[in-house]
C-alpha cells in the first residue's frame, strides 16, 4: 500500500468513486475488479516515489486514467446513461441543456393552466441532469448557465419561500382567528386596524416569523448535505454558516416580535 | 473533413481497434494490467486514457476470451496477470483475419482510386 498525504488519499477515493458511478448498471464488467486494477495501476505507477505521495503526484496518474465516465463504450452503458449521452451529445453537445430549457419555457408558459408544475419539475431534473454531465466532463457550464440555472433556481427559490412561510400561515391563522392573541394581550376592545390591533399582529408576526425560523435553521445544518446536492451547482458555497445566519435573523425577529407584543403598550 | 468529423472517427476506429490491440499484445505472452496499459501506450494515438484499457480487459474476461491469475512480485504487491484461453486465442485469429481483410479492400480502394 502506498503512503500518501491525506489530501492525496480522498483526492483518490473520490476518483474511485467517480468511477464506481461511470461503472454501475453496466452489463459486461466487474467494477470490482476494475477497482482493483485501477488500485494496482496506481501502486505500480507511484512505485519508487518518496512517501508520503502527494496529491499533484497522483493526480498526474489519474490524469493518465482519464475520467472514467468515458471509459465504457455506448453498448456497456446502462440505458439511463446511454439515454442521455444521446439527448446531450449534438453538434455542439448542447442538446441536453437547450432541452432544459424548452421544458422550463414550456414550463411557465403552461404554469396558468397547472400542467406547468409537471413542466417545471421535468425542466429541473433536466437541468440538472446537464450541470452534472458538465460537471462529469470536468467542464465548467460557461455561457450553459443562462439555460440551465433559471429552472434550478425558479425551483430553489419555490421551496426555500414555501419552507420559510409554511408555518407563518397557520400560526397567524390559528392566534388571530381563534382570538386567543386579543385576550393574551389585553386588546380585546380595541377596534380593526387600529394602531393597538396592529401592532399585537405585527408583533406576533414577528414572534411567529422568528420562533419558525429558529427552528428551520436547525433542519436546514441537519439536511445541509442533501439539499446542497439538490440544488447544485447553484448551491456550491451553501454552508452552515448561512444556517446560523438564519437563526440569528430569527432570532433577532422573534425578539423584536415580543418586545412589540409584550414590552410596547 | 471537419474537426469533429475526424475526432469523431478517429475515437470510434481507436475504440474498435482497442480490443484487438489488447488481444494481440497478450498473444505474446501473459501481462500485467499496468505492463499492457504502458505497452499499449507506446502505440502511437491508440490509447488516449489509459483506464480504458481496464474495463475492456473485464469485458474479455467475462466473455472468457483471456483469464488472470495472481502472480507475486519482487518490486511490489502482487501483480494480476492476464493471458489469453484457447477462445481467446480462436477469436484473435479470427478477428486479425478479418482486419487484413478489411486493410486489403482499403488498399485495393485507394489503388483503384489513384488510376
Amino acid at each position: 500500500m502506498i503512503d500518501m498525504t491525506p489530501e492525496a488519499s480522498t483526492r483518490l477515493e473520490r476518483y474511485l468513486e467517480r468511477m464506481r458511478a461511470a461503472l454501475r448498471g453496466s452489463r459486461s464488467v466487474e467494477p470490482a475488479e476494475i477497482e482493483q486494477n485501477v488500485r494496482e495501476h496506481v501502486e505500480i505507477a507511484l512505485d519508487g516515489i518518496p512517501a508520503p505521495v502527494g496529491a499533484e503526484r497522483l493526480g498526474e496518474v489519474l490524469e493518465q486514467l482519464g475520467p472514467p465516465e468515458r471509459w465504457l463504450v455506448d453498448d456497456d452503458r446502462p440505458w439511463w446513461r446511454r439515454m442521455l449521452q444521446r439527448v446531450s451529445s449534438g453538434p455542439e453537445d448542447w442538446r441536453l441543456t437547450y432541452v432544459a430549457f424548452g421544458v422550463f419555457a414550456l414550463g411557465v408558459l403552461t404554469l396558468p393552466i397547472g400542467i406547468g408544475v409537471f413542466f417545471l419539475a421535468c425542466a429541473f431534473l433536466l437541468s440538472r441532469a446537464a450541470a452534472d454531465l458538465v460537471a462529469e466532463r470536468g467542464e465548467t457550464l460557461g455561457a450553459r448557465r443562462w439555460l440551465v440555472l433559471p429552472a434550478i433556481w425558479l425551483v430553489l427559490v419555490l421551496v426555500s419561500m414555501g419552507a420559510l412561510i409554511s408555518m407563518i400561515v397557520p400560526a397567524m391563522a390559528i392566534g388571530i382567528g381563534n382570538g386567543d392573541l386579543y385576550s393574551l394581550t389585553g386588546t380585546q376592545e380595541a377596534s380593526p386596524g387600529s394602531l393597538e390591533r396592529v401592532r399585537v399582529e405585527v408583533g406576533f408576526l414577528a414572534m411567529s416569523a422568528g420562533t419558525w425560523w429558529v427552528i428551520l435553521a436547525a433542519i436546514f445544518a441537519a439536511v445541509m448535505k442533501p439539499f446542497r446536492t439538490l440544488f447544485l451547482p447553484v448551491t456550491q458555497r451553501l454552508s452552515r454558516k448561512h444556517a446560523a445566519i438564519l437563526a440569528l435573523v430569527g432570532v433577532i425577529l422573534a425578539s423584536l416580535g415580543a418586545v412589540l407584543l409584550f414590552v410596547v403598550r | 473533413m471537419t474537426d469533429t468529423f475526424y475526432i469523431n472517427w478517429t475515437t470510434q476506429l481507436r475504440k474498435g481497434l482497442l480490443e484487438l490491440a489488447i488481444l494481440n499484445s497478450l498473444g505474446s505472452g501473459p501481462l500485467y494490467g499496468y505492463e499492457l496499459v504502458r505497452r499499449l501506450g507506446d502505440v502511437d494515438s491508440l490509447v488516449i486514457t489509459e483506464g480504458t484499457v481496464y474495463p475492456i480487459l473485464s469485458r474479455l474476461k467475462n466473455e472468457r476470451y483471456i483469464e488472470s491469475y495472481i502472480e507475486e512480485s519482487t518490486e511490489g504487491p502482487p501483480r494480476k496477470y492476464y493471458r489469453l484461453t484457447p477462445r481467446g486465442r480462436e477469436e484473435l485469429q479470427r478477428m486479425n483475419d478479418h482486419w487484413q481483410q478489411l486493410h486489403g479492400a482499403l488498399v485495393t480502394l485507394r489503388k483503384e482510386k489513384k488510376r
